[in-house]
């Protein structure tokens, strides 16, 4: 009974498909349901007793400053490393070179070194350079954007060259042949076309800036706590029900984002698939 | 064979963490756009590299040189060290047990995480596959997204399940299976679930994108010719998923290596894996030398790691291609 066993293999892997999508989603259900309890100080209960917003009331306003803060890194970091990510992919794919797979692993490098260690050798970095000249990185938060701007450039390169690589050529070339000059034939031609994959990666680079923590733990101040950082800290030395209500924020906002772009830039871009 | 969907191949092999990175740079095969890209506007294309080769060697190269020029120092404290080059960082680590039985347990944890992840995250991502449509995508952008959300949400989440109040021990005390809650938590069976959920979506992902390039005809061929589903699996779909099984392996491997929220929130501390000690060292005991040399030793280990198991499917295939062919 071929047909019989067909659909019981089916059963089994999708068994185990559904058993994963429970296990990685049961966190945020569990986060989600325990934040709208009717808090009781340092304690956490799933499923909630009651409904109330007792805990999003409570949210202190150190979260605020820390959001604050990590969008403004964030959305600098998703720009600078898009600009780069762009000018190395167009001199990837398009350039004459000599050796193209060995500067492709060279940009990749960042990717491969642990965040820990991306953070000490940045910390490490500044200290020095304070020391030479002066310049102390560590005060604002430039340290913690240039850091995060060299995590997140491969990640650009990557969503933008897998458009350009396969951009038809032919197209510019008609434009132009109709008289285009080269920047109304980027702006009309090339750029729509790349565009999604340059939104694919200003949002990835957005989202390993807003995610990071073991960078950012070297690289803050005590003052200028990134949003993570900040939850982490507190999850450690101060739980209150109230960090509940943030990551609950935090989920629901990163859901409308991921959605969003996943809407603006078309699926394909955000996961890898091939549409059949 | 689309060999442009072949996505997750050798290009993605040592790279890390996510599918953008999965650089895409061969041209496909038939039908795609030449390689010279010339057009006739003459513009130097090569030349649009130099501003992000010129970040990328001041960000990379000096930092790094710098660190590991470090490790090779005595330590003075808040990045002073001594003048004279020396070794001794290095032989602390290697002669001191704790530092030892710290990178055994990196890795330990790190090689459970890749077996239990493979075993389930490949017939997930199959059945992802296999179903298709939007059912498909759907989950796989759910899946994908928690992977995307910061991962202090889902730790504080893992927190509330684990706990020896938490749901699973309410319910198996519940259940009388034993007296007292199973303690999953700030032990390494809890770093162990905070890795599994950390790497499994990227493996998912990249799985899925092996599947679809396994064809549903080469199943059916095989039902065909006889073989039972289970033998379809493991001779046919399986041998087909090999380089991208190891190509997902080693990059949850190279995640799990480096993870270091997971470890230390799920570990309370008492898990000390590599990158934790790393961040002690530095933060805490403000011993840099230690710090750097760490680093170094773990960065070069992951990279000797990858490089060995690279070589030895290279080999190892090329020898099947070689029996085949004789």
């Amino acid at each position: 009974m071929p047909a019989e066993r067909d659909w019981n293999r089916r059963l089994a892997s999708k068994s185990i498909l559904t058993a994963v999508a429970v296990f990685l989603l049961a966190p945020f259900v569990v986060v989600l349901g325990a934040s709208f309890d009717t808090a009781a100080e340092y304690h956490v209960t799933f499923p909630p007793r009651g409904f109330s917003l007792a805990s999003y009331q409570a949210i202190p306003l150190k979260y605020a400053a820390a959001t604050g803060i990590s969008l403004t890194v964030a959305v600098t970091v998703a720009v600078t490393s898009t600009l780069i990510g762009f000018c190395a992919a167009l001199g990837l794919v398009r350039g004459r070179l000599i050796g193209r797979q060995v500067l492709q692993s060279f940009f990749r490098l960042p990717v491969q070194i642990p965040f820990v260690v991306t953070g000490a050798v940045f910390l490490q970095f500044y200290y020095q350079l304070a020391a030479m000249t002066g310049v102390n990185l560590l005060s604002g938060l430039l340290g913690l954007i240039i850091a995060h701007v060299f995590v997140a450039v491969p990640y650009s390169i990557g969503a933008i060259a897998s458009v350009l690589t396969r951009f038809d050529p032919t197209l510019e070339e008609a434009a132009e042949s109709l008289g285009a000059t080269g920047w109304a034939t980027f702006r009309e031609v090339t750029f729509p076309i790349v565009r999604p994959g340059v939104m694919a990666g200003m949002f990835y680079a957005f989202i390993v800036s807003f995610g990071d923590i073991p960078v950012a733990l070297f690289l803050v101040s005590g003052a200028q706590t990134t949003l993570p950082v900040q939850i982490f800290q507190d999850i450690q030395f101060d739980f209150r029900p109230s960090m509940l209500a943030v990551s609950s924020l935090v989920a629901v906002f990163s859901l409308a984002a991921i959605l969003g772009v996943q809407k603006l830039a078309g699926f394909d871009m955000i996961v890898p698939t091939r549409q059949r | 064979m689309p060999s442009c969907s072949t996505h997750v191949g050798k290009h993605s092999m040592a790279s890390n963490a996510n599918p953008a990175c999965c650089y895409r740079l061969t041209a496909p095969a038939a039908g795609g756009p030449p390689r010279s890209r010339r057009g006739r506007t003459g513009i130097r294309w090569e030349w649009f590299l130099w501003p992000s080769l010129l970040v990328s060697l001041v960000l990379l190269v000096v930092p790094q040189a710098n660190f590991v020029w470090l490790s090779f120092h005595g330590d003075l404290g808040l990045g002073q060290v001594s003048a004279g080059l020396t070794a001794e960082n290095y032989a602390r680590i290697l002669t001191d047990p704790f530092y030892l039985s710290a990178f055994w347990l990196t890795v330990y944890l790190s090689a459970m995480t890749v077996g239990f992840g493979l075993m389930v995250g490949f017939p997930a991502a199959y059945a992802l596959a296999r179903i298709g449509g939007w059912t498909a995508s759907l989950l796989l952008s759910l899946i994908l997204t928690t992977s995307l959300i910061t991962v202090v949400v889902k730790l504080m989440g893992l927190n509330i399940i684990l706990g020896s109040a938490g749901l699973i021990n309410r319910a198996i005390l519940a259940l009388a299976l034993t007296s007292s809650p199973i303690p999953m938590l700030n032990n390494e069976f809890g770093v162990f679930i905070g890795l599994v959920q950390y790497t499994l979506p990227m493996m998912i992902v990249l799985l899925f994108g092996v599947v679809q390039t396994i064809p549903v005809s080469l199943e059916e061929a095989a039902a065909i010719l006889g073989a039972t589903r289970a033998a379809t699996y493991w001779q046919v779909i399986l041998p087909n998923a090999k380089a991208g099984l190891l190509a997902s392996g080693l990059i949850a491997f190279n995640m799990s290596m480096g993870a270091f929220t997971s470890a230390v929130l799920l570990g309370g501390g008492r898990v000390r894996t590599v990158p934790v000690l790393i961040q002690q060292a530095i933060i805490q005991d403000t011993d840099y030398g230690k710090g750097a040399a760490l680093s170094t030793m773990l960065v070069g280990f992951v990279f000797l790691i990858n490089v060995a198991v690279v070589a030895v499917s290279v080999e190892s295939s090329r020898k099947r291609r070689w029996q085949r062919a004789g």
